[in-house]
This record gives structure tokens, C-alpha cells and sequence, in this order.
């Protein structure tokens, strides 16, 4: 059975299938009880304040808990609240957590989900509004997603939960209120496979979450006139490469659009790997649609910065002059 | 005392052995057959052997970085073969040879040994949120200097753990230096245990030279930890011998310690201190202490023969990155 439901309704369903599934799987967060985010209110009621658990304004010993529970076998979500905030404790997140299991001889595993509202749209400026996807995709250890529809939300955050490893998978504030079908069955989308969200034949477009609604905005728009694929990575780490190179043996054309800093970005890895490894389907270089290098401002200026259907549609124009 | 005969023996051949093995470190750091590097432990030996040596296996244990955490870990029975063959390189390491210092014994609790100085304090919490959720009793011993009270997780670990009454115990292994400051000019009060009282837990201040003096005051935080009494910081004033780590200069500030204070020090060597109390209170004669001293010295001759026989660990780039992630999936 399938029902339209938001993508902040997804992910709590999520969080309700799996730890109803499993009792070692618990949510510790700051005022994650009340619910300062729709996805954790109510939670309390059905499984109580030791499993939602609320913690002071510390984020390092609220990291400690997840982190530790872990490493006891447990399987927490650690909730940053904005995604920001992760990096109060950024040493544990990303050192301390993705050389775990590796520099101790792959003795034991990390299970452990990182989950925060991320993204512009909002106005809140730098530390409410930066994404943090790329910057954990940096340290090895981690895998990263993030959901771009409700369907792929309970999906991702049902594998993640069950994965393993320590996850990391923001959402993005500009579409959780988005709708969309969602089965109340049990499924899973696993980590490590992108999906083709629109098929085309002139220039693939990757791109994620808001960026992703952007982009099939100016696929629909450009209809007629140039053949738009739109592609939705999922997730960063692992990536899925070839999705995008069988999408490039079609198109020959790239635009890789990235809420994110373009300074040592996904985006510029995703453009090194494909020309490392599908030069030769490339009939132009990749072009990228990113953050300029600087802070996320708030207000009005927020737009100057932000990806948007305008910059995307210039892009795929420019890519396939 | 308040220590049974057996506890004294089991405490006195864990300072014994302690001390060989820290002697065995600094000479193979010295000769070149230790990786990276090595912060000998000579005088800072009782507290580590006092807090680790009446653990349950399934306590968990986070140890000092001051020698190389070897003082708890041989203390709480974790084999030292594959201690010292992990800080030689080799295979047949507790990390296959991977984390040179960076120890893991999962199955000992002791899960890492973070080269981040505080990084013990978040995780601690977590394993002590955890004892209490099952509730079978175990508790955290989690063992670090003075220095690393500095750090805002310490203070934020101490708040979890008071709030939520958590089966913890803070040792505070305080030799009064960080690499060359002193605690007393990176504290503002004479006692780092002063910050316990901030947050209502009980604190108490041991002669961290008296292995059996540390023993006591642990064991009693223990109890109360095990009995749901929540935690206790147990500050262990101890000294440091020698330099912070072989090879840097013995500074105190940006001038050399002089040799007229370290002499004195020396008049407090720990299994010094521990002899002369169990001899004078007749709980030991010289000869089982000599006997402790070669059954010492030849369990280290063969964790060196094991390390030493042991194969370098270089295993191809494809086996580590498949070992990056459980299940083995790729970036």
C-alpha cells in the first residue's frame, strides 16, 4: 500500500519501522523529544526518553553517546539538528568515526547514522545553511547520502540505519515538505546506487535534493529543445560512477550541479573521475554549478549564492553549444 | 590497608611488570625498534596499575597515553604479545599493524587510544550510557592526565555522566605537566578534582606514587559506580621521571627540570614506595618480590621474541582499501 506523504513524514516513518524492528536502534539529539523538526516529534510517546534521547547543548558528549552506544554494539542516530552544528564535534564525526573500523584491524564495526537539516532557502546564513555532505565524503570511512524524494528518504534512511557503517545523511530544509508516494511496506534503497530520475539523450544533468527539483524544472522546461537526463546521485559515498558513464555514452555531455562550495567539492570529484575514466565520452568539458568560495550569506543575499534554475539552465546551454 | 593479600600480590606484580615493560619500550624506542614514538611512564606507573588491575573483563576502559596505556592494559589482562607486536609493525598485531600506538582489544573493552588528547571523554560517556541501559553492572574506568581536563569534552562528559548517574569513574592522572607546562599554571586551582564539585560529584585526591593507596580509592568509586551510585573523580597526584616522550627535551615551561627536583622525585619511585610499605607491614618478603621481578622479565623477553619473530605488516594497497569500510563496499 502506497500513500502521498511529505519527505520529513518519510524519514520519521523510517525512524519508527527500524526501531520498532530492532530495539538497539536509538535516536539521541538535542530536543529531539519535542520535536524541533518534524521528523522526531512524537517519537517520545511510543518509544520513551531512553531511546529519544535529549541531551544538553554539548555536542561533542551528545556525539560521545552515539558513538560509545555504538562501539557497545547499539545502533544509534545521532541527530545534529542543522548540519552546521556537526561540526561542534567534527574531530569525533569524522576522524574519531571513519578510521574506526579500519585502523584497528577491521575488528569491529561502526554503526552509527548522522542525520541534520541542511541546505539555503531558509535565509539562515552559514552555520544554518551550509550542506555537509561533500565535507564528510571527504574522510574515509563514512558513507554519505541524502534523499531527494519522500520514496528515497524511507528508503536511504532505512539502509542507513541497517548498514553497518557509520552513515551520514543530512536532508535539505527546501523540500521537506515536499510530497510524494511512499509504500508502508518494508523496502529499502540501498546505499551506492544513483537513479535515473529523468531519461534524455542531449546532456546529463547530476544533481541532489533541492538542486535535483531545480534541475528536472528546467528538464520540463527545456522540452522540445534540448533532451535533459537527470540524474539524483543518492549518494556520494560509495558513488555510483557507472550510472553516469552509461549516461555519457548517450549524452557525451556533463552538468554537475552541487550544493556546496566548489572548492574541493563532490562536484569536482565527480568532474576529475569522469574525465579520468570517460574522457573519451566527453564531447565537452563538464561544467559544474556549485557555491562560489564564499560564506553563505543571509537575507536577501542568500540568492546571489545558491544554485538555481536560472544558473543550471545557463550550464546545460553552455554544455551543449 | 583496606586490601585483602591477594589484591596487594596481584597489585604488586602489575607495578613490577609495568616497570620492565616501560624499561623494554624506552630501550627499543632508544635502539630504534619501536614504531613513532614512545612517552615513557617511569614514576607514573601506580595509577594506571591501581585503577586497572580489579576491572571485570567486560568494563570497559579508556587508558593514559603515558606508556602507551600499557600500565592499564596489562593490568586489566590484556596479553601484551600483540601489544607490542602492534607497536613494532608487525601482522600479528592487535590491528594487524595498522594503528602503530592506536590500540583496540574490543573483546577487553579497551576499544581505542585516541592520539587526540580528551577524545577518550565523548565516547566514555557513551559506553557507560550503555552499561546502564543493560544494567548488568559494568562500569567505565577512563583514565587520563591533567592536561586533558583542559579540553571542553571532559567538562561535557562529567555533566553527562552526573545528569544521568552513569557507572563512571574519572581518573585524573595528574604528574602536574603537559608536554613542558605545568598544571599549575593551565589549572586555576591546586586540585583538577575541584571541577567534580561543579557538577555534585563526589571527588577525592590519592598519593598517585601509592599503587595501593590509588587501589583503594578506585575500588571504592567502582562499588559506588556499580551500585548505581553514579560517578566518582579520583584524582591520583603522581610524577613524571623522564622528558614527555623519548628524544624531546625535559623542559619544565622553556628551562630544563633540574636535576636536584628530579632526584628528589626519584626518592618516590612507585615500586620504591609499594616495597617499602609491604615489607614494613609485613605483606611480602623480598623473595616473593624477587620472584615477581622474574616472572617479570621473562614474560617480556617473550612478548619481545614474539614481536620480534613476527612479520612486517605490508600487506597490498587493494586488501586496505577493502578494509576501509564492514561488508567491504568501495568510495
Amino acid at each position: 500500500m502506497s500513500r502521498t506523504i511529505t519527505l520529513i513524514e518519510a524519514i520519521k516513518e523510517a525512524f519508527q519501522d527500524e526501531m520498532r524492528r530492532d530495539e538497539d536502534v536509538f535516536l539521541v539529539g538535542q530536543d529531539v523529544r519535542g520535536g524541533i523538526f518534524p521528523h522526531t516529534k512524537g517519537l517520545v510517546e511510543e518509544f520513551g526518553p531512553d531511546r529519544i534521547l535529549d541531551t544538553p547543548i554539548a555536542e561533542s558528549g551528545m556525539y560521545g553517546v552515539a558513538m560509545g552506544a555504538a562501539q557497545e554494539g547499539l545502533r544509534p542516530i545521532v541527530d545534529f539538528m542543522f548540519g552546521g552544528f556537526s561540526y561542534v564535534t567534527f574531530s569525533e564525526a569524522t576522524v574519531s568515526t571513519g578510521q574506526y573500523y579500519f585502523l584497528h584491524g577491521s575488528q569491529r564495526p561502526l554503526p552509527l547514522v548522522m542525520t541534520a537539516g541542511v541546505g539555503t532557502g531558509q535565509r539562515l546564513a552559514n552555520d544554518h545553511a551550509m550542506s555537509i555532505h561533500g565535507t564528510f565524503a571527504h574522510h574515509p570511512g563514512l558513507k554519505v547520502a541524502m534523499p531527494s524524494t519522500p520514496y528515497d528518504a524511507k528508503g536511504l534512511f532505512k539502509a542507513a540505519i541497517r548498514d553497518d557503517n557509520p552513515v551520514v545523511i543530512p536532508w535539505h530544509m527546501g523540500i521537506m515538505m515536499e510530497r510524494g508516494e511512499v509504500p508502508e511496506d518494508d523496502y529499502v534503497v540501498p546505499l551506492g546506487k544513483a537513479d535515473v530520475k529523468r531519461v534524455g539523450s542531449d546532456v546529463t544533468v547530476l544533481a541532489n535534493s533541492l538542486q535535483l527539483k531545480h534541475a528536472l524544472g528546467v528538464a520540463e522546461k527545456l522540452d522540445g529543445e534540448l533532451s535533459v537526463e537527470v540524474i539524483d546521485p543518492r549518494s556520494f559515498v560509495p558513488f555510483d560512477l557507472e550510472t553516469v558513464l552509461t549516461s555519457l555514452e548517450k549524452t557525451n555531455r556533463l552538468v554537475v550541479v552541487d550544493e556546496d562550495w566548489e572548492s574541493g567539492g563532490f562536484a569536482a570529484t565527480v568532474s576529475a573521475r569522469v574525465m579520468e575514466q570517460g574522457f573519451d565520452l566527453l564531447d565537452a568539458p563538464v561544467l559544474r554549478v556549485t557555491l562560489p568560495n564564499i560564506p553563505v550569506p543571509g537575507g536577501y543575499m542568500e540568492e546571489y549564492v545558491a544554485p538555481n534554475p536560472e544558473r543550471i539552465e545557463a550550464a546545460i546551454r553552455e554544455v551543449c553549444a | 590497608m583496606n586490601l585483602s593479600d591477594n589484591q596487594v600480590n596481584v597489585l604488586m606484580r602489575n607495578l613490577i611488570r609495568a616497570r620492565h615493560f616501560d624499561e623494554m619500550m624506552v630501550r627499543r624506542m632508544m635502539q630504534g625498534r619501536l614504531i613513532g614514538f614512545y612517552h615513557p611512564a617511569e614514576g607514573h606507573l601506580a595509577p594506571g596499575v591501581g585503577a586497572c588491575s580489579f576491572l571485570n573483563r567486560d568494563d570497559n576502559m579508556n587508558p593514559h597515553h603515558r606508556g602507551h596505556g600499557m600500565p592499564h592494559m596489562l593490568s586489566k589482562n590484556i596479553p601484551m604479545h600483540t601489544y607490542l607486536a602492534e607497536h613494532t609493525g608487525k601482522a600479528t598485531g592487535c590491528c594487524e599493524g595498522r594503528s602503530a600506538f592506536h590500540f583496540s582489544f574490543p573483546d577487553d573493552k579497551v576499544y581505542q587510544m585516541s592520539g587526540f588528547i580528551g577524545h577518550n571523554f565523548a565516547p566514555s560517556v557513551g559506553w557507560a550510557w550503555a552499561a546502564k541501559r543493560r544494567g548488568q553492572g559494568q562500569v567505565v574506568m577512563n583514565c587520563s592526565g591533567d592536561g586533558s581536563y583542559g579540553q571542553g569534552r571532559a567538562h561535557e562528559a562529567m555533566l553527562m555522566a552526573a545528569n544521568w548517574k552513569l557507572p563512571m569513574v574519572f581518573l585524573c592522572e595528574n604528574n602536574g605537566m603537559s608536554i613542558f607546562a605545568s598544571a599549575s599554571e593551565m589549572h586555576p586551582t591546586e586540585n583538577v578534582s575541584s571541577l567534580a564539585s561543579g557538577f555534585d560529584m563526589p571527588a577525592v585526591v590519592v598519593d598517585g606514587q601509592d599503587v595501593f593507596a590509588v587501589a583503594e580509592a578506585v575500588l571504592e568509586a567502582i562499588e559506588r559506580a556499580r551500585t548505581g551510585g553514579g560517578p566518582t573523580f579520583v584524582e591520583a597526584k603522581c610524577l613524571r621521571f623522564r622528558e614527555h616522550d623519548i628524544g624531546t627535551p625535559d623542559l619544565e615551561g622553556w628551562e630544563d627540570r633540574s636535576d636536584e627536583a628530579l632526584a628528589h622525585m626519584r626518592e618516590r619511585e612507585p615500586v620504591r614506595v609499594a616495597t617499602e610499605r609491604v615489607l614494613a607491614e609485613g605483606l611480602m618478603t623480598q623473595d616473593q618480590i624477587d620472584a615477581l621481578n622474574e616472572e617479570a622479565l621473562a614474560e617480556v623477553a617473550d612478548v619481545e621474541a614474539f614481536a620480534d619473530e613476527s612479520p612486517i605488516a605490508r600487506p597490498p594497497v587493494a586488501e586496505l582499501e577493502a578494509a576501509v569500510f564492514a561488508g567491504g563496499s568501495s568510495s
